[in-house]
């Protein structure tokens, strides 16, 4: 009778024992990673910020070189330079511009077309 | 006096005519029409992708093959990030919508809403349990959870010499099973462009 309760009650501690040792696996899947808290734990911190843009293009352009628009924004840019350069004034002393009368550029009524053709530092194109 | 009116007639009708030729046209045009200003992206290729990978995601085995797995159940998706890593600025919510839209209105692909739009039904959900009355309240924690996440890029390639050039897109979409990071759908879309200025 003494055997009968011990080994019954063995059998219950055993059974008890084996129930809370499964309910503690239960929280993994089957084949689950049993470290997976670990990374769980660190997309917790940043999900909000990694998802919060969802349905949106990220915009990662690059800037191709295009041969024909490279030379149209060449011109533009020089337009430019040579409306700030005369704005400037500069080049508007016709008597700093040495061989101004052998320029085929000099007798167009003083206006600089010098700037215009791109003669920056030559006194031949100045006035 | 006759002549003077003549005149003056004349005269607004000149000016009409010169104001009207001065003015700018706008003429509204089929969505479906294609026309090429520039060469860059425009609305035309936006459908063409539209088009081709709305067709190929409704008709791919990946919802028949979901479904199977899970007892006749319907895919639930949410559209994630398309990374635009082309040389011109291109939104790809114009053609993805697209896609959105045929998923909700063949029935085939259940969509959950995601990004700020989310934030915002969240944000509503959290203003009810204070304001709403008890019978109307929506309660949290009982969004459906998305099986897939649909992610894309868009790539291009310009080649480019004096005046011409040749223009390559490729758009790529690709729908991920989010509890396995497996590829279960990859769609593509080329264009190529000659334009000569």
């Amino acid at each position: 009778m003494k055997r009968n309760l011990i080994v019954i009650s063995s059998l219950l501690l055993g059974s008890l024992y084996a129930g809370t040792a499964n309910a503690q696996q239960s929280g993994l899947a089957p084949d689950q990673n049993p470290r997976y808290k670990e990374s769980q734990e660190k997309y917790f911190k940043s999900a909000d910020s990694l998802i919060s843009q969802h349905g949106t293009t990220i915009q990662n352009t690059y800037k191709a070189y295009d041969w024909y628009e490279a030379k149209l924004e060449r011109r533009r840019q020089n337009r430019e330079w040579r409306h700030e350069e005369r704005m400037n004034g500069y080049y508007d002393y016709p008597y700093l511009s040495i061989g101004a009368d052998f320029s085929p550029f000099g007798r167009y009524g003083g206006y600089n077309y010098g700037n215009y053709y791109g003669g920056r530092n030559s006194f031949w194109f100045g006035w | 006096m006759r002549l003077n009116k003549l005149l003056t007639v004349t005269a607004f009708a000149a000016s009409g005519i010169l104001i009207s030729s001065c003015s700018r046209q706008v003429t509204r045009v089929s969505t479906d029409q294609t026309i090429d200003i520039s060469g860059s992206w425009n609305n035309s290729d936006s459908r063409m992708v539209a088009d081709e990978l709305t067709k190929n995601i409704l008709n791919a085995n990946w919802i028949t093959s979901h479904q199977d797995d899970q007892q006749g159940k319907k895919p639930v998706v949410i559209v994630g990030f398309v990374q635009n890593k082309s040389h011109e600025h291109i939104d790809a919510e114009t053609f993805v919508k697209d896609i959105e839209s045929a998923f909700v209105q063949t029935q085939r692909v259940r969509l959950v809403q995601g990004g700020k739009k989310r934030e915002e039904l969240r944000a509503e959900k959290a203003d009810q349990q204070t304001n709403a009355s008890n019978s109307t309240i929506k309660k949290f924690g009982l969004e459906n959870g998305a099986d897939y996440i649909l992610q894309g890029s868009i790539n291009s390639i310009v080649d480019a010499h004096k005046r011409q050039k040749v223009v390559y897109y490729q758009v790529n979409l690709e729908l991920t099973n989010i509890q396995t990071n497996e590829v279960v759908w990859i769609g593509e879309k080329k264009i190529a462009k000659y334009v000569k200025n």
